[in-house]
């Protein structure tokens, strides 16, 4: 057993290579040195800060001669080589914690079109590795100077976290967060990477600074209906490891599971490792493929996707949370019910994109229904059965959600029955766009999805604007427009119970119809006769 | 069929008939249908030669074969075993080898090979021994050491081929391999080939290049627009595409009219174009049905100094079965 995990991790090829390549004895002397003067230039200037804390109390005392400052100075100074340690572990965390994370992301953002890039991405697909080995060896073998460089610094982090005062434990767990977090980011930059034909740097730094920026960004989350979804950041098991004041924004806003106060570390280990645990099963299934057959997920796979997702919104809820008017997130189930059901577009249409098939896959489909040997529901047809299924699960979660909340939300019937029709709206108008989707897949433009999706902002925007020009010359002319045309009218606040008004029904049914086209569209460029021949 | 196991590259493997077997495989891109339908078997030992113009679906099949490409219908076996069902298990049989010779620059020789043997899951205690091997076989020996960003093209070429053999591959898929080669490079990979065939590999190699064929494969297939036109070995193709063979003779002395009634005066004989000294003709028998055209010639007393029949090159029969729809 033993040799198994060594054979994964230690001696995976992968691993080993980039181990050979990149940290041969010069490179690694050289970033040994680098580390220690750092370490040397920061420890410095934490005894400097310090320093100057004292001689500022100590001129405070002198000046003003009150007791504060004098209990001040000889608090600083009683407490200097503690202060100093504790300021320097501070620093060399967070300083480890922001090169782990950057670098980690951004190699292994390019790690696979890098590969590709380089023409040798066929040579490791055609041979022995799975997916699972070679996913290991880029995860570790690509940032690993970064790790070289934070194991230097290490030894140096572990004396000045036991000599300011930090328990061995908790030093020890700060090393073990910042793995979690760095394989996480380090998934995620390897999904990015799949995604990308060539090493096209621009998308690549692109993408992966918008999942940087995410990632961090979500620390603001903290203060929503949905705290928890702020250990999405690193920096919410940061700030929990490295200690916070008392009225610091996190203790203000603890992360709740199930309406029960967990700390943030926790809700970043859980969030992160089920997020990583979704990304490497994206990444062992399409690691070996050819770009064109990459689909993230299989359809049972994205169903269950999608009720995870769900599942976090009623997880992670903190319900009638800040009942003045200034705070009002999910005063009622309603809310409650409207987010979930806002939500679910998102989420459907996200469901959409992971399971478009590919133009080849869905012709034999087609020929295979056509000759009554493949299901409605396959792994190679259309999408639209299973955003269907989809949509029952959210509504079955929106059901318990609201029960598991009713002691805190009361739950009227009435409730339900609007964020059915609603889900079907939401429904009707992802599946338009996601089939929409799928007919550019099927046409001749280069990056289809990217440039369908562009079509279809084209198309809100138009929307808009259209609604406007309506309500120009009347409101109820304005109504009609959007209800016609956007899913927008499920948060009309006018709709009161399960009744809503005609033009929603309206717009039900002309965008069932233009469903009934798409898919009419589809079938007709799946018929298209084949050439033979001059494929290369 | 159970036949006994083989030693075949120093390495004993079950062996299996056919080592290549492609069933029904097709591959469409968008409205384009690259490979209709093929099928092919190629057994042990077999050197199989796929020729045909630029898109006539060669790459996309070894693609398919090596497990690269997904057939959007048919299966590909290595071995006996389904490359897109099992493709860890297939690729210990397969050595793959492209038109581009992409290697880690950033890599010693050795540590190449060495990665590639264990990513081939080789056993460990023979992997040292056999990257000596692989060295000398492709005369890199003085570069073990040495930095790949700092090799020679062909030397990083012949690392390519290294690499591909690493692992005593019993299947070796070979898309134009010798595109872009020097001529020397071209001469050893033949003779690489050649030595790995004598070891009882298996080789699928296609080219547009007739001429890298001749002589070196046992059977061979033309692919045009997807479609495998004609497949078999060398002879059977050959008089698949002739009905007639073209026999070239020579003698000494004045005896242009005597070997001209002869031959006229059998009727399987036709475009007779004899000029003072040497001429062809056209038989439309078996290839022993010659002997006694040239005994009866012998016994007219024609001083025959030369008798035979003219063997078509590669690029002859070709040129004769292609319906050039592609090029």
């Amino acid at each position: 057993m033993p040799r198994f995990w060594a054979n994964l991790f230690w001696n995976n090829p992968e691993f080993v290579r980039h181990r050979r390549a990149e940290l041969r004895p010069v490179r690694a002397i050289t970033v040994a040195v680098v580390v220690a003067v750092m370490c040397v230039l920061l420890g410095m200037a934490c005894w400097s800060y310090q320093q100057n804390l004292l001689e500022n109390a100590q001129r405070g005392m002198e000046t003003f001669a009150t007791e504060a400052w004098k209990r001040r100075a000889e608090s600083i100074q009683a407490e200097f080589a503690q202060r100093t340690w504790l300021l320097f572990y501070r620093w060399l965390v967070g300083l480890q914690g922001v090169a782990l994370t950057f670098w980690t992301l951004f190699s292994c953002a390019q790690s696979v079109s890098g590969e590709r890039d380089r023409k040798t991405w066929d040579f490791q697909r055609t041979t022995r590795l799975t997916p699972a080995e070679i996913l290991i060896g880029k995860l570790l073998g690509e940032p690993i100077l970064v790790y070289f460089a934070v194991l230097c610094a290490a030894p140096i982090t572990l004396i000045a976290g036991l000599a300011g005062g930090i328990s061995f434990g908790a030093v020890i767990s700060v090393f073990v967060f910042l793995a979690m977090t760095s394989v996480f980011l380090g998934l995620g930059g390897m999904w990015l990477s799949t995604l990308l034909e060539s090493r096209t740097r621009g998308v690549g730094l692109i993408g992966a600074l918008a999942l940087y920026g995410f990632t961090l960004g979500s620390f603001g989350m903290h203060e929503t209906g949905l705290p928890g979804l702020a250990a999405m950041s690193p920096l919410a098991g940061f700030v929990d490891l490295l200690g916070h004041s008392p009225d610091s924004a996190l203790r203000r806003f603890p992360a709740v599971l199930f309406g029960h106060e967990i700390p943030w570390l926790l809700m970043n280990v859980l969030l992160c490792g089920s997020f990583s645990a979704w990304l490497a099963v994206m990444l062992v299934r399409n690691l070996k493929r050819d770009y064109p057959e990459i689909r993230p997920l299989s359809r049972w796979q994205a169903v269950g996707c999608a009720a995870f997702l769900n599942f976090l919104i009623y997880a992670l809820l903190k319900p009638g949370w800040g009942t003045s008017e200034a705070h009002g997130w999910f005063p009622d189930a309603k809310s409650v019910a409207l987010f979930a059901v806002a939500m679910n577009g998102l989420i459907l249409f996200l469901m959409g994109l992971a399971t478009l098939t590919p133009q080849e896959r869905l012709k034999v489909w087609q020929r295979k229904r056509a000759a009554g040997e493949s299901a409605l529901f396959a792994d190679d047809g259309l999408p639209w059965p299973w955003l269907g299924i989809s949509a029952l699960v959210a509504y079955g979660l929106v059901i318990w959600g609201l029960l598991a909340w009713d002691h805190i939300l009361p739950l009227e019937m009435s409730t339900l029955q609007a964020a059915a029709i609603q889900l079907l709206l939401v429904l009707v108008f992802v599946t338009r766009d996601v089939l929409f989707l799928q007919w550019c897949v099927l046409t001749r433009l280069r990056q289809p999805v990217v440039k369908g999706f562009l079509f279809l902002c084209l198309y809100y925007a138009a929307a808009t604007v259209l609604t406007t020009i309506a309500a120009v010359s009347s409101q109820e002319a304005g109504r009609w427009m959007l209800a016609l045309l956007t899913p927008v009218q499920v948060f009309d606040s006018n709709v009161r119970g399960a009744i809503f008004p005609a033009e929603t029904y309206a717009g039900l049914a002309l965008q069932t119809g233009v469903i009934g086209v798409m898919l009419t569209a589809i079938s007709s460029r799946l018929q298209r006769p084949m050439q033979a021949g001059a494929a290369a | 069929m159970t036949l006994a196991p083989k030693r075949a590259l120093g390495r004993r493997f079950p062996a299996y008939e056919p080592m290549i077997e492609l069933v029904n495989l097709r591959k469409e891109y968008d409205t384009v249908l690259a490979v209709d339908d093929l099928s092919l078997t190629i057994p042990q030992g077999e050197i199989f030669g796929l020729i045909g113009p630029n898109g006539a679906g060669k790459t996309t099949t070894i693609r398919m074969a090596c497990g690269l490409l997904a057939p959007t219908l048919g299966r590909a076996l290595i071995a006996g075993v389904d490359v897109a069902q099992e493709p860890e298990r297939a690729q210990q049989y397969i050595g793959y080898l492209s038109d581009f010779f992409a290697v880690y620059e950033d890599l010693k020789v050795w540590e190449y090979l060495d990665y590639f043997a264990h990513a081939y899951k080789m056993p460990e205690g023979e992997i040292a021994g056999r990257i000596t091997e692989v060295i000398a076989q492709v005369n890199l020996e003085v570069k073990r050491d040495a930095m790949i960003g700092g090799l020679s093209r062909g030397m990083k070429q012949r690392l390519g081929i290294a690499r591909a053999i690493i692992h005593r591959p019993t299947v070796m898929l070979l898309d134009e391999p010798a595109s872009g080669l020097d001529p020397k490079a071209r001469l050893e990979l033949r003779n690489l080939l050649r030595s790995l065939r004598d070891q009882g590999a298996t080789i699928l190699i296609s080219s547009h290049i007739l001429t890298e064929l001749e002589g070196f494969c046992t059977s061979i297939g033309i692919m045009e627009k997807g479609r495998m036109v004609r497949s078999g070995s060398i002879e059977e193709v050959t008089a698949a595409a002739t009905s007639t063979r073209l026999v070239r003779l020579s003698w000494a002395g004045d005896a242009l009219a005597a070997i001209q009634e002869k031959l006229q005066g059998d009727p399987r004989v036709s475009d007779v174009n004899l000029t003072a000294g040497a001429g062809t003709f056209r038989f439309s028998g078996a290839e022993e049905d010659l002997a006694p055209v040239l005994a009866a010639l012998v016994a007219a007393n024609i001083p025959v100094t030369s008798f035979g029949e003219v063997k078509q090159t590669v690029e002859e029969l070709y040129m004769k079965l292609s319906t050039h729809e592609v090029m």
